[in-house]
């Protein structure tokens, strides 16, 4: 494995190579994929105190709607915190590639919900499942309380079914558009009546009055089916495994499909819907590797905000400050735009959000300021006095702790710091541009590498 | 070389070089024609009451569901069932002058009380089961546009429905600050030593694509935009700003086919009547001062202008004096040679609310874009309105 293999399989399987290279083991692929699921073996929760809202008494509550008000208040500054919570964890993450695939997960079972607690639990519950059993984790997605609410599966009943989460759950989530017909999803509706949670603590609880029992005709079966039989009938479909191939191979390999891997993918997921082996059957692959996949996926928001923050670590002063980045980069994590989700790629890109990224680090770490000298003379009072002219006008309070960055970039040569900071192929003329800039500070370049459309590449 | 250098020469040197300035010269009667017709929506977020905004003055029902919220004092009578909220006064000569067509119970099968997912629904032009990655307007670009500036959003980022498949609009709450970023540079430099001729064929290239069009658009913008054309007085609110800057492109010819602009706060759940009276007057009065703006510079006759809210509200108020999400809604078309102004339709009854007691709707607000795109910007709706609408005949 080569350093820049390495690196290629940071960016995707986690958040780019940490500089120390301490999970590179040199020419040997396998060792160093061995290790990237070694230490994703276990699962960290992400906690957040929900105690507030554990122990209300839903009665009373009732016939309080100050009461409610105030609660559900705190309840999105809570989430707002759990935001901030989760980015943190992205960017000093134990278990790497599972808060990776967290992040995936998050956006194929997209959900949204007001409660903190459920909101938390969901979260979780993806994280939990993150590497696992795919049957596991549809059948646990389907009675999660944030997706019970989101889908109005809480809302379907036997004398009213509702058909949002059946018909999502294929769509989106299973099978892929023009893999079942509008009865299917009739049908398997009524598998999923009755479903709902306590009010308070959210576990999932069947109403047996409001399920229906009754015969179900679904893909060519029939029977007494519930919602977990649904799934598993689904699951049978080998059209299941290749649309999550699919989507795995967009997302982690090229945005561009190669029917040929996504097949080999399917065929491997098949088996027995393990998504470990599927992800590892990918690292593993030598196509994988190829030239044209490293540096070929545009950064979504967050991989470029917690791409940044990993390199520069940096405190956020005003917490509130990351939301709005978040904003205007067009991806608020909890916050997505509907169930489809980010559509990711290209659409992270129009003409205000190229500014931004081109813009922010200069922002975060530089107070605005991308330098330009060519030879070593910065005019130092100029420096000052632009930096004083923008201080207070930045709209965000960070501090970079450039001790940090210096340490861990110490055996890199700043002439050389582009080959860590960059990922894929550097324009040719861009190249000779960065040439002609002077090297005199390693913070200076990496701003400046930073600010280059090339960086917006993983 | 540019292109029309290019085909001065080629042309000389080869008469086959003939069709492709044939064909050029046809693009330029296309866009003339197209290029001058101006949509501007403007969004009430939050669900506005549109049953306080137009108010049914000769309905017990209204009255006796709403004991405390119901507008009884300076209704601006319009008929003899319908008035104006006393706040929408200034309106009232756009209504006399047949300048305002106001299009009651605008809604869609199976409304979601969602704020978040109804204002998708408005955004994308859906199904209320359907979830669609790019928006109405956007689509509408995709066939229509060439540069991000031919659809500009008065706000830091860009709503759903300004985004298509290939085409996303400009958004920019202070085009001047647009301008100052875009030229940094640092940024300049970059895009002068790229040196790659496949730009569009690969991400990197059109990151780097993007950059340059965003750049040109910001100057674009700021090089034709006239500082001196607003002679109008405008309120003094974030909304009236968003307002002038339109009024400032449209006057100063700028060839943006679509303008977004958006005021917020109308989620009234608790107390209600003032908020709603101030927030109905700044959009009224904003709206007033716009209007005359164009008109003095006459550009009004070009300019249509489509107001709406994700959801209307609930015919009974709340115990906290407010009301709670609903369903259908009124929207506002504003603009010269209406077909058919004033009211285009009647109140639905109130006595045939749905289950959860909102107005039911009657015509779907796709119906209302399509009626804009075909008869307003002169495009057909396929490809941009999946659900093959009806079109209206208020234009």
């Amino acid at each position: 494995m080569t350093f820049k293999e390495y690196q290629h399989l940071y960016w995707r399987a986690g958040f780019g190579a940490n500089p120390a290279n301490e999970f590179w083991f040199k020419n040997n692929r396998k060792k160093t994929v061995d290790f990237l699921f070694k230490n994703s073996k276990t699962s960290t929760p992400l906690h957040i105190d929900t105690a507030f809202i554990e122990n209300i008494d839903i009665k009373k509550l009732k016939n309080d709607p100050k009461k409610r008000r105030e609660l559900q208040k705190q309840s999105r500054e809570k989430i707002r915190a759990f935001n901030f919570k989760w980015i943190e964890r992205l960017i000093y993450p134990k278990e790497i590639l599972r808060e990776r695939m967290t992040l995936f997960w998050a956006n194929h079972f997209v959900c949204k919900d007001d409660n903190i607690l459920f909101v938390k639990q969901f979260n979780n519950t993806l994280r939990t499942h993150a590497l696992g059993d795919f049957r596991a984790f549809v059948k646990a997605i389907s009675k999660e309380a944030a997706m019970l609410k989101y889908l109005n599966i809480k809302q379907n009943r036997k004398l009213k079914p509702n058909e949002n989460f059946a018909r999502e759950l294929m769509e989106l989530f299973t099978l892929g558009e023009g893999h079942y017909s509008e009865q299917d999803i009739k049908e398997s509706a009524r598998a999923f009546t009755g479903y709902n949670h306590e009010p308070v603590n959210g576990d999932f609880i069947l109403r047996a009055r409001h399920h229906d029992n009754g015969i179900k005709i679904f893909l060519g079966k029939s029977g007494n089916f519930n919602g977990d039989d649904i799934i598993d009938i689904i699951l049978q479909e080998k059209q299941c495994a290749q649309f999550i191939a699919s989507k795995v191979y967009t997302y982690f390999v090229n945005p561009k499909p190669n029917l040929e891997h996504i097949n080999a993918m399917a065929n491997v997921f098949y088996k027995d819907y393990n998504i470990e082996n599927l992800m590892r059957f990918v690292f593993t692959s030598n196509w994988f590797y190829t030239k044209e996949n490293i540096g070929a996926k545009i950064k979504s928001p967050v991989d470029y905000l917690v791409g940044m923050a990993r390199t520069i670590p940096v405190t956020f002063e005003r917490e509130n400050d990351l939301i709005k980045i978040q904003k205007l980069l067009g991806q608020i994590l909890l916050d997505p735009p509907n169930v489809a989700g980010w559509k990711g790629d290209k659409a992270w890109i129009d003409a205000n959000t190229i500014m931004v990224r081109l813009k922010l680090a200069s922002v975060l770490f530089n107070n605005a300021l991308i330098d330009l000298n060519k030879t070593s003379e910065t005019p130092n009072n100029l420096r000052a006095k632009y930096f004083k002219a923008n201080k207070n006008k930045l709209p965000f309070k960070t501090t970079p702790n450039w001790t940090a960055f210096l340490k861990n970039f110490n055996t890199v040569k700043t002439e050389n710091l582009h080959e860590y900071i960059v990922q894929g192929q550097l324009n040719n003329g861009t190249f000779s541009y960065l040439k002609s800039l002077n090297k005199a500070s390693k913070q200076t370049y990496c701003i400046q590498l930073m600010s280059l459309p090339e960086y917006q590449m993983c | 070389m540019d292109r029309r250098k290019f085909l001065k020469q080629s042309s000389l040197a080869s008469g086959l070089f003939f069709v492709p300035s044939f064909v050029k010269a046809f693009e330029n009667i296309a866009t003339a024609k197209l290029g001058y017709k101006r949509l501007v929506i403007i969004q009430l977020s939050g669900g506005n009451d549109g049953l306080n905004t137009i108010i049914p003055h000769n309905n017990d029902i209204y009255y006796n569901a709403r004991p405390q919220l119901a507008i009884n004092k300076d209704i601006i009578k319009l008929n003899d069932e319908l008035g104006f909220h006393p706040s929408l006064k200034p309106l009232r000569p756009l209504f006399d002058n047949g300048e305002l067509s106001i299009i009651n119970n605008v809604g869609y099968p199976n409304p979601v009380r969602s704020h978040f997912r109804s204002m998708d629904i408005w955004h994308t032009a859906s199904n209320a089961n359907e979830y669609l990655q790019t928006g109405w307007l956007g689509r509408y670009l995709d066939k229509q546009g060439k540069n991000p500036y031919n659809a500009i959003e008065t706000d830091e980022q860009l709503s759903l429905a300004m985004k298509g498949e290939h085409f996303n609009g400009i958004a920019t709450n202070d085009y001047k600050v647009l301008y100052r970023t875009a030229r940094d540079p640092y940024f300049k430099n970059v895009i002068n030593h790229y040196n790659d001729a496949h730009l569009s064929e690969h991400n990197l290239g059109y990151l780097y694509q993007t950059m340059i069009e965003a750049k040109s658009s910001a100057k674009y913008i700021f090089e034709t935009t006239k500082v001196s054309s607003s002679k109008q007085d405008y309120p003094k609110n974030n909304f009236a700003k968003q307002l002038k800057y339109v009024a400032q492109f449209i006057n100063s010819g700028l060839e943006t086919k679509v303008f977004y602009t958006a005021l917020g706060g109308f989620d009234t759940h608790a107390n209600q009547t003032n908020k709603q009276a101030q927030l109905l007057s700044e959009y009224a009065e904003s709206v007033q001062a716009f209007v005359n703006d164009l008109k003095r510079e006459n550009t009004f006759n070009d300019t249509l202008i489509l107001t709406f809210s994700e959801f209307g509200r609930r015919v009974k108020q709340n115990a906290a004096n407010g009301t709670d999400h609903g369903a259908a809604n009124n929207v506002f078309v504003i603009g010269k040679n209406l077909k058919q102004a004033g009211f285009y339709n009647k109140l639905a009854s109130l006595n045939n609310l749905d289950d959860n007691g909102d107005i039911k709707y009657e015509i779907d607000f796709r119906s209302v874009y399509a009626t804009i795109l075909n008869n307003w910007m002169d495009v057909s709706t396929d490809g941009i309105i999946s659900s093959n609408p009806k079109t209206l005949n208020f234009i």
